[in-house]
Order: structure tokens, then sequence, then C-alpha cells
């Protein structure tokens, strides 16, 4: 389970968060929906500190804050993955030294068992037959689909997906989040900043509406797109449709 | 016809010069590629205790010529020490290269995407990790071609060693030239060494180019 209170975040003068409250709990999936710079991003990056939250904000993992220092922090991020909307694939590396370099240097794997692992999580998302490939040659949602996979290497608790698919040509949409939508079956807990309706209806649990650095309406999937009750999160829905 | 047929018969002279200018290049940009990779990195650290230090070094170092440089080594240190020419030429090449090789890196750092590091670092990598093993292999696939560019700088900037007395190709030109009273002719073949050597450098990094390209 996933704790966020008063998470706050500004950039000089700007205020981009201003006091976020989320909780999510084990085996939930969240959709935070929202318009362009209303904060979406920076929320996801504050949960495992690429961006540091405010004074005052506070994160906690089943229960344990994490706190401001390198040990708290690594220990986050080795049990948080992150998939980002530019994939950011290493491209010095194979399709599955990408997938095998995290257990490798962080969990301190052995090559054989880091190996395995990888051909294994790429089967999952049905690359395996492109683990010699390096990130180049593959197609956008083929990339995501590696990206995914690497994330998932350091077995996380919590999967956090920054508009994962809006870097795609919309035929490459359908293949990244059917791989989400099975990882949400199987039960991974998920935060999924997305604008992919079905994917919201099919596979959230909640819907978040983000707006100026707040959020403000969340509810089941039916209760947001349904019957909104924020004037602001109408407005956003409307243009969306 | 005869000047032409000096300077072939005078090209195999140039040998041991031309090994001598070949060592000082290669000792020095040894020197700097260590010098150049540690006060590359302290350049973009995060740290200002780190980063101060770096930017004075290179500051001190592109701003003064390398001539100076050398002389300050050869003779201004005497008085605490008292350097050979030969290692005295390398030190000066090392520390001048160091400098500009510095700025290399550190662009070639800079020019990586930022996404790496973060992608590296939500891997649970730490920060030296992620530089290490996915920031610099990027950033030095991306260096190479300055790097060649800053090889060539430095085999003939090797020349100046000539002025302190290390037997390198410029200085035996002079010798030769003097003592045949034949000036143009020994100048032309020590340009030739020069441009065999060049070239030499500029095909091995043609190939290393090519190479990290495919791989
Ligand atoms: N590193 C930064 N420095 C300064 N301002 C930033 C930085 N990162 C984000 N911002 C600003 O913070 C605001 C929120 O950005 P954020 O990326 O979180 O929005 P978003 O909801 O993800 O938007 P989008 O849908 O366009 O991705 C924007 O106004 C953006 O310009
Ligand atoms: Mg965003």
């Amino acid at each position: 389970m996933i704790l966020l209170e008063n998470i706050t975040k500004n950039f000089g003068k700007l205020k981009v968060l201003k006091g976020v409250d989320l909780r999510v709990d084990e085996g939930e999936v969240v959709v935070i929906i929202g318009p362009s710079g209303s904060g979406k991003s920076t929320l996801l990056r504050c949960i495992n500190f690429l961006e540091t939250a405010g004074k005052g904000s506070r994160i906690s993992i089943d229960g344990k804050i994490v706190h401001r220092q390198k040990n708290d922090i690594n220990m986050l991020r080795k049990n948080v993955g992150m998939v980002f909307q530019h994939f950011n694939l290493f491209p010095h590396m194979t399709v599955l030294q990408n997938v095998m370099v995290g257990p490798k240097q962080v969990l301190h794997m052995k090559k054989e068992e880091a190996q395995k692992l990888g051909i294994e999580l790429l089967e999952k998302v049905g690359l395996a037959d492109k683990h010699n490939a390096y990130p180049q040659m593959l197609s956008g949602g083929q990339k995501q689909r590696v990206a995914i996979a690497r994330a998932l290497s350091m077995n996380p608790q919590i999967m956090l997906f920054d508009e994962p698919t809006s870097a795609l040509d919309p035929e490459l949409v359908g293949e990244v989040i059917g791989v989400m939508a099975d990882l949400a079956k199987e039960g991974m807990t998920m935060i999924v900043v997305t604008h992919e309706m079905w994917f919201a209806k099919e596979a959230a649990d909640r819907v978040c509406v983000m707006d100026d650095g707040l959020i403000i309406e969340e509810g089941t999937p039916e209760q947001i797109f349904e019957d909104p009750q924020t004037e602001r999160a109408k407005q956003f829905l409307q243009m969306l449709l | 016809m005869e000047s032409l047929q000096l300077i072939i018969t005078s090209l195999p002279s140039f040998w041991r010069a031309g090994l001598m200018t070949l060592q000082i290049t290669a000792a020095g940009v040894f020197i700097g590629l260590f010098i150049g990779l540690v006060v590359g990195l302290l350049r973009v650290s995060d740290s200002k205790l780190s980063r101060y230090p770096a930017k004075g070094y290179i500051f001190l170092i592109r701003g003064t010529p390398l001539l100076l440089q050398l002389f300050i080594i050869y003779y201004g240190l005497t008085s605490i020490i008292t350097i050979p020419p030969f290692p005295s030429a390398v030190i000066a090449l090392g520390i001048h290269n160091g400098a500009y090789i510095a700025e290399v890196f550190r662009g070639a750092i800079q020019s990586i995407d930022k996404g790496q590091m973060e992608a590296a670092r939500s891997l649970g990598m730490t920060k030296s990790k992620a530089m290490e093993r996915i920031i610099l292999p990027q950033a030095f696939k991306r260096a190479i071609p300055s790097l060649g560019n800053q090889f060539i700088i430095a085999l003939k900037d090797s020349s100046l060693a000539s002025t302190i007395a290390v037997s390198e190709l410029l200085l035996r030109g002079r010798q030769l030239g003097s003592s045949s009273f034949r000036y143009m002719e020994m100048l032309i073949v020590v340009a030739i060494w020069y441009l065999l050597l060049t070239s030499l450098f500029t095909l091995i990094m043609h190939r290393l180019e090519s190479h990290f390209k495919t791989s």
C-alpha cells in the first residue's frame, strides 16, 4: 500500500503540486487523468523521488515513511517500477541486457539467473524473439513493452506509468495497453497517467482527475466518466470525447 | 628534381624522430585522457566542491599557451625539481590535453538524454553506478570524433618539445637542415612525416568510429 500525503512541489515560483493526497491499496489500479500541465507527471516523479517533493510532503509504503535520504530512496526505487513516455531504453544494450541490468547491477543477481529472468519477462511482453536486438531496431510499441519488462525485472510492488502510449502511433497503442491490462489482472498495484479511456474503463479500480496541482475528483471509472461532479472535470472529459 | 630526390632519400633518416614524436603524443594523450576523464566527471558533478576546482583547472590551462606551460615545467620548476626534456614534454602535453579532453567528456556526458539517468535511477542504481553503466558508455562513443580531433592537435603540438631539445621530428628537421644547408627540403620532409602520422591517426579514429557504430 502506498500513501501520499500533502504532496507539494514548486519549480521556482511555479506551484505545480498543491497538496495532493492519494492512497493506493495493494492490487489497486489507479488511473490519473487531467489537462496538460496539471502536474500528473510531476506527481509520479515525486513518488519515486526523481523530483523531491516540498516540505511537509509525506510518502509511505506499507506504513513506513520514506525519508529523504539515499538508503530510503534507493530502497523505494527498487520497489517502484517506472515506465516513461519516451521509453528511455538504454541504446547501447541489447533488449535482454536492458532487462538484465537492474537485477545484475542493483540486486547483484548472477548472470545466468538474470538472463533467465530476462527471457521470462520478455516472453511475458511477447518479445522473447527480439532479445538480441538493439532498441533502435524496434517499433515504438515494442520499445515500450521492453521498458515494461525492464521495470518488472526489479520485481516491484508498484508500477508507475507516465503516458506510456502517448508517443506511439495509434496502431501500436493496443499492444502496450494489452500488456498493462494483463499486469493489472495479475494483481499488480499500478498508478497510470493515461488518456486511453478504454484502459481506464477496463482496468482501473479508480480514476483521479487532476487539475492545477490538485486531485479535484476521484471515483470509479463509471462515476467519473458518466457522472462527473465538478465543473472542471466535466469540461475536461468533454474535451477528451 | 635534385631537391625531390633529396627529400625522398632523407625520409628514412627521420625514423627515430618520428618514433619520438609518436611516443610524446601517445604518452601525453594517455595522461590527457586520464586527467580529462577525472576532471570532466568532477566538472559535471552536483557538488560545487568538485565542480569549482575542475572549472579552475580548465580555465587556467585553456587560457594559457602550451609553450608557456612547457617552459614552466621544464625551466620554471628547476628550483624545486629538475625534470628531463622528454618527461617534461609528456607532462605538459598531458596536462594541456587534459583540460580540452575534460571539456569533450563534459559535452558528451551532458548531451546524453536526461531520461537515461532517470531510467537508471528508477531501477535503483546509485548515481555512480548509473554513470558507469549507462551514461559513460554512451558518452564515450559520442566523444570519439572530438577525441580524434584532439589527438591530432596533440600530435602537432608535440612539435613544441623541440624547444626543449627533445629530438622529435621538428628538431631533427632543423638540425639536418642547418647541417646540410638544405633547410627547405628538410622541413618538407618533416611536413610529410606529420602528414603520414596524422593520416594514420585519422584512419585509426575512423576505424574506431565505425566499429562502435555497428556494435
Ligand atoms: N523541471 C521543471 N522545471 C520547471 N517547471 C517544470 C518542470 N517540470 C515540470 N514543470 C512545469 O510544471 C507543470 C506541470 O508539469 P507536468 O509535467 O507535471 O504536467 P502534466 O500534467 O504531466 O502535463 P502533460 O499532460 O502535458 O504531460 C507544467 O507547467 C510544467 O511546465
Ligand atoms: Mg506529463
